[in-house]
């Protein structure tokens, strides 16, 4: 018997640009006990559609047709006809709802168990104080958290993976028919989104809800539910069981979502390069590290580390860990940003923090990068083209600025009459660091920091921005260290990984080796994690999740590292 | 309920004392950086207007002891440090020999009352009101009505004053024109006399309240906003939590917070806001001691009130802070 | 790759059917953020206020701000005094106990509380742009010795200083006051930038400047200023509101500019005379009204740019 039946629901925003139809015509059901995925970038109205069944669109959205149906209602079953203290009594006892932004879900000037308690009074009326704790205990319990420690806790205290339980916790509390998660793991590192993901699984199952996943990741849908429901641009576009879409796809869009996630192993998706052009020959390495590390007041966010990279055959490097790890850190230090607290970071020799002025412009001019955040990396005061123009013309690269502009557009699939004369917010994410990337490009330096460059990028888009920084490297000889905390395109597209925790390389080589066939218990536990969309390969549930996070716990503060081989031109100092 | 951390306690009082001795010292470099130095001609006016008291010959030669005028000026400023701390202000030059802190202890309660009751009370309306503002739950005329009353935001409570004094005091004659209690009634705890002095308080209360609560209204109506997108709000709403609920203990619980810090901060402004309002009220505050000292050039009592002023706002501020950690938990364990 | 060079490919593209064109127009102008009605109304009113102070004498004879100019204690046109004499178009506000033109006191006052207001707020912003920046920028030793004395001077009530200061010194002019006001106006514009700028400090753009090699000057005037401007537009308004009302209450107090009309100083000389007990109303009311135009104009412009920097302030 299906829990809630969406039928022809159409929603609406209007906007300053004119009405936008979030969702159109859209028809499902959900079955009890079952989980469907509801998958789409954003904007697809994958959110929309879940929140129209408990009425909570955002403003200024409303439903402009069709029906929704809550059949454990007495009588009209459609929520679309309650009124607010009935839609009221609905909402968590009957529909629970687990939002996307782990970190601030949680009332801040609350503790955890007051916050259970808000909500069983609010549906069953006042209760004895015994009885709450008792309710709130068994519901902390439920989703492995400590009751006596973790409900006495202010949300501030808990990590979020922790927030995140809570949320489940007061999600299944009061044993709803359906539980709608919204990207509840979006804000948590692998190793944690597969224990919170195996947590609200086995909720779920316990108390035989619906649930309806929503996400972007088809590896995380793969892993978790039953039925993919995939929507783009508010359009139910294909629906059907977990391994029909995975293993044959009816629509292009749900084939290119598929194939938008990189799999270790399997087929690059870069087109290989005979023969890159060598860069220049040097004396002393481009880039050198020399025992350095950094102290941020008492945490260590990294522990002396020594490498050498020539950079005479242009190569890519990669720098992978979890948050923490420290990989951000080395990439400021890198860049010059950041003083280390011990230990020379130096460029052709050069200590990079104690240059003249003049070294400084010329170092700067040869080392560039591209950041995280491409919505953040243009002022949003000028024109896209100051930040391309800006450092042409202040490092004197002479030559035409307009022309540079222009061919380092187009080199990265960009048309530039339609971009360069545009304002930040008129660009996509996608443009924007593709226009970070052709910047890179006009400057020619010799190298280039990629810190996480595709991680806030639709997933569509990551592998042509990957691209288009491997063309750096094989069309433009530029040696690159990329950060991330994706070990799939670590794989594909480096020549050398080093894997970082807690400040240390815990194991470095060729990605085949490291990646391929990870020796370390760290490395191991990451690539178990990382939801592939393959159905037949076992995520494990939430003991195993326990048992790894145990095993996280245990490697502690000082691991070994794992020397899996060695390339030339780079070396990876002992210590 | 936890403890406050002595990190936080001690950078408090760090801040306390470096307001108290920064205001004293103001008011003690000021006069001496003049070209009539006001000490000179205190002395002198004490010395012509003590011809009537007995022993004034005495008081005058230990007062310019106590100034040590022919000491350098570290001992000096050592003595006034020393005397201020122990809130000795010396003698009124215009009262005669009457000391300065006694008029400041006659005078203090009635400002403090007043400027707690018309604090709170501003704070709390205000607030409430910039609330509703916000909440998708207001009554519809309240929405259109609220933002109406905002217009008063921002001008001063002297001329607030003015005009209540004048439609409620002066054409109507609901209220006293002046003074803080009835001549008839006599000071003590009698029922009669408080409700002369609620009956005296109230229009000075009022025209402080009516202009500074769209301040707060204001603030509260942006944080309300930003609460309103917060996730924490929208999983309170989908927990099916009542409105009311919600509005209190989610929303208005969570957006006071920097209005509380606020509030320390802009206690300085409302402060002296409310001196100018006592002055027009003739009210038997500090404002008027403060003008009646200003019109007499009693610059020991110009001093004195200055520095108590201060010195109250410095300890209100001190005391926000100090409740502060009580109210958010990060502040408490140091986040 | 062809939809990626359209503006935000990701959503449904919008749908203009059906929309009526009051709608269509509050979309304009919320598309444009500066065509705000309360900004505009709030600079009309000031900007009447200036008209009041720059035309007013050319059609009205400043020097009647002095004493006897014409009979004391008149009332406006049509009003009766106490002593029954009825106001004339000689003194179309009044006059007050010594004879002085009301309407002449207002026209010369007027612009004199907004110069005073205007340039204390813009000294006041000089220091605090310079030190807000310093402060965030630098870091630090700096950083700290800023950002304690500016916490500690925002508790102290500038009036109260003030009135030591004019007790001590006596007369002063229009200038010396606002400089002395602007003393104690930086507190708040410094803490602002410095709280924007170390936000500013780790944004993306600004650490493209600095892969760019850009000076430390290009990055706080050329990056980030011109993001502050908003801001700086409030807080100079906010200023200037305070200083009015730090002055105004420094005037009502018999401080401040002695020879100088100001609107303050009416109001002082109106409350010493006992206007109200005299109903001399138009001694006090007319200034009361003018300064209360003027900051419900200062308001108004706050509030428009509050709006404009902040889009969540809004209602479409």
């Amino acid at each position: 018997m299906s829990v809630l039946d969406i039928k022809n629901i159409h929603i609406d925003f209007p906007t300053s640009k004119g009405v936008v139809h979030a969702v159109t015509d859209v028809t499902l059901s959900i079955e009890k006990g079952r989980r469907i995925g509801f998958i789409g970038e954003s904007g697809s109205g994958k959110t929309t559609t879940a929140l129209a069944a408990m009425r909570m669109l955002a403003n200024p959205g409303f439903v402009a047709g069709g029906e929704v149906h809550l059949n454990s209602l007495d009588g009209d079953t459609n929520v679309l006809h309650l009124d607010d203290e009935q839609m009221r009594r609905v909402r968590l006892r009957k529909i629970s709802y687990i939002p996307q932004g782990a970190m601030n879900s949680l009332n801040p000037v609350m503790r955890v168990d007051a916050q259970i308690w808000d909500a069983v009074v609010a549906h069953e009326g006042g209760l004895s104080q015994a009885d709450l704790q008792a309710r709130s205990d068994t519901a902390l319990d439920g989703v492995g958290l400590d009751p006596k420690v973790v409900g006495r806790l202010f949300p501030h205290e808990l990590s979020g993976g922790m927030k995140q339980r809570v949320c489940i916790a007061i999600g299944t509390c009061l044993t709803p028919d359906l539980i709608i998660a919204d990207e509840p793991t979006s804000a948590l590192d692998v190793i944690t989104q597969r224990h919170v993901m195996q947590t609200l699984r086995e909720m779920q199952e316990k108390i035989g809800a619906g649930l309806i996943l929503i996400g972007h990741d088809m590896g995380l849908m793969a892993q978790s539910v039953d039925d993919i429901a995939v929507l783009k641009k508010g359009v139910l576009v294909e629906f059907g069981p977990v391994r029909k879409i995975i293993e044959d796809a009816e629509h292009p869009y749900t084939r290119e979502l598929i194939a938008s996630v990189p799999l270790v192993g399997g087929d690059s998706f870069l087109s290989a390069q005979a023969s890159p052009p060598k860069g220049e020959r040097l004396d002393k390495p481009l880039l050198e590290l020399d025992g350095v590390s950094k102290q941020y007041g008492a945490v260590t966010a990294l522990h002396p580390m020594s490498f050498a990279l020539d950079g005479e055959e242009p190569k890519i490097i990669s720098i992978v860990g979890q948050s923490g790890s420290g990989k951000s850190t080395m990439g400021s230090l890198m860049l010059g940003f950041n003083d280390p607290s011990a230990g020379q970071v130096r460029f052709k020799g050069d200590d990079i923090n104690a240059m003249s002025a003049g070294a400084k412009l010329a170092f700067r001019k040869q080392v560039q990068a591209v950041f995280q955040d491409p919505y953040a990396c243009f002022n949003p005061f000028y024109r896209v083209n100051h930040a391309l123009k800006f450092p042409y013309e202040n490092f004197g690269m002479g030559g035409d600025v307009q022309t540079a502009m222009e061919e380092a557009c187009t080199a990265v699939g960009l048309d530039p009459s339609l971009v360069l004369g545009r304002y930040p917010h008129q660009l996509s994410g996608g443009q924007r660091q593709r226009l970070i990337v052709a910047r890179a490009l006009m400057l020619s330096p010799k190298l280039l920091i990629a810190d996480e460059p595709v991680s806030m990028v639709d997933a569509s888009l990551r592998a042509t921005i990957l691209a288009n920084i491997h063309d750096l490297k094989d069309k433009h000889g530029i040696s690159i260290i990329y950060i991330t905390h994706d070990l799939a395109t670590a794989y594909h597209v480096s020549d050398y990984v080093m894997v970082l925790y807690h400040g240390h390389v815990v194991e470095a080589g060729p990605p085949k080796e490291v990646i391929g066939d990870p020796q370390h218990a760290y490395t191991r536990l990451l690539i178990d994690s990382i939801p592939w969309p393959d159905l037949d390969r076992d995520w494990g549930d939430a003991d195993d999740a326990r048992a790894a996070l145990d095993e996280l716990a245990r490697i502690g503060g000082t691991p070994e590292t794992v020397y899996r081989g060695d390339i030339p031109g780079f070396t990876l100092g002992q210590g | 309920m936890g403890r406050i951390p002595l990190s936080y306690l001690l950078n408090r009082l760090f801040t306390l004392f470096l307001t108290v001795f920064i205001a004293a010292t103001l008011i003690w470099i000021i006069p001496r950086l003049s070209p009539v130095n006001p000490v000179d001609v205190m002395l002198g006016r004490m010395a012509s207007g003590g011809g009537s008291v007995e022993n004034s010959g005495a008081i005058l030669a230990q007062l310019t002891e106590r100034f040590g005028l022919n000491d350098p000026w570290y001992v000096q400023f050592w003595l006034y440090i020393k005397n201020t701390l122990t809130f000795d202000f010396g003698i009124s030059t215009a009262s005669f020999p009457t000391p300065v802190a006694s008029m400041i202890a006659a005078a203090l309660p009635w400002t403090l009352g007043l400027m707690i009751v018309s604090l709170i009370i501003t704070f709390i309306i205000g607030n409430l009101l910039g609330a509703l503002m916000v909440w998708e739950h207001t009554p519809r005329l309240w929405k259109v009505a609220i933002p109406a009353a905002m217009v008063f935001t921002s001008i001063p409570p002297i001329l607030s004053g003015l005009l209540l004094m004048y439609i409620f005091s002066s054409q109507l004659g609901w209220f006293p024109l002046n003074g803080a209690y009835g001549l008839n009634t006599e000071p003590g705890w009698s029922l009669d006399f408080a409700g002369s002095v609620l009956y005296h308080g109230f229009l000075p209360a009022m025209s402080i309240v009516v202009v500074t609560f769209g301040f707060w209204a204001l603030g509260m109506r942006g944080l309300m906003i930003t609460v309103q997108g917060e996730d924490y709000t929208i999983l309170a709403k989908a927990k099916g939590l009542r409105k009311r609920y919600i509005l209190y203990r989610y929303m208005i619980r969570n957006a006071i917070l920097p209005q509380i810090t606020a509030f320390a901060l802009k206690i300085g402004m409302l402060v002296a806001g409310q001196v100018l309002v006592e002055r027009i009220f003739a009210y038997n505050g500090m404002g008027k001691l403060l003008y009646d000292a200003i019109l007499d050039q009693d610059f020991p009592v110009i001093q004195g009130v200055s520095f108590v002023i201060i010195l109250m706002t410095a300890v209100a501020v001190f005391l926000v802070d100090l409740i502060y950690p009580f109210i958010d938990p990060r502040i408490r364990h140091g986040a | 790759m062809s939809h990626d060079n359209a503006a935000a490919p990701e959503t449904a593209a919008p749908d203009m059917t059906g929309i009526t064109r009051k709608q269509l127009k509050r979309m304009r102008r919320f598309d444009n953020p500066w065509n705000n009605p309360k900004l505009i109304w709030g600079i009309g009113l000031l900007l009447g206020i200036v008209l009041l102070g720059v035309l007013g004498r050319f059609f009205w004879d400043p020097e009647l701000v002095f004493t006897g100019a014409g009979m004391p204690r008149q009332g406006p046109v049509g009003i009766e005094n106490l002593r029954g004499q009825v106001g004339t178009w000689a003194h179309p506000l009044g006059t007050d106990v010594s004879g002085k033109d009301i309407l002449a006191l207002l026209i010369v006052g007027a612009p004199n509380s907004l110069y005073v207001g205007v340039l204390a707020s813009l000294i006041g912003m000089s220091i605090g742009i310079f030190l807000g920046f310093s402060a965030g920028y630098t870091g630090g030793r700096v950083d700290d010795v800023i950002r304690v004395s500016s916490d500690v001077m925002i508790t102290i009530p500038p009036l109260l200083i003030l009135v030591v200061v004019q007790a001590s010194f006596g007369d002063i002019t229009l200038t010396m006051m606002a400089i002395l006001i602007a003393a104690f106006v930086w507190q708040s514009p410094t803490r602002l930038i410095r709280a924007q700028v170390l936000s500013m400090r780790e944004s993306g753009y600004v650490q493209m400047a600095r892969l760019s090699g850009a000076s430390n000057m290009h990055i706080m005037f050329r990056e980030m200023l011109p993001n502050l401007v908003p801001y700086l537009f409030g807080s100079f308004i906010a200023n200037v509101t305070t200083s009015i009302v730090t002055a105004v209450g420094l005037e009502v107090l018999g401080l401040g500019p002695q020879r100088v009309p100001t609107l303050g100083r009416v109001i002082y000389d109106a409350i010493s005379s006992a206007a109200l007990t005299q109903n001399m109303w138009w001694w006090w009311g007319f200034p009361t009204i003018l300064l209360g135009v003027m900051f419900i104009g200062l308001l108004l412009i706050n509030l428009g740019l509050d709006e404009v920097s902040n889009p969540r302030l809004r209602k479409l």
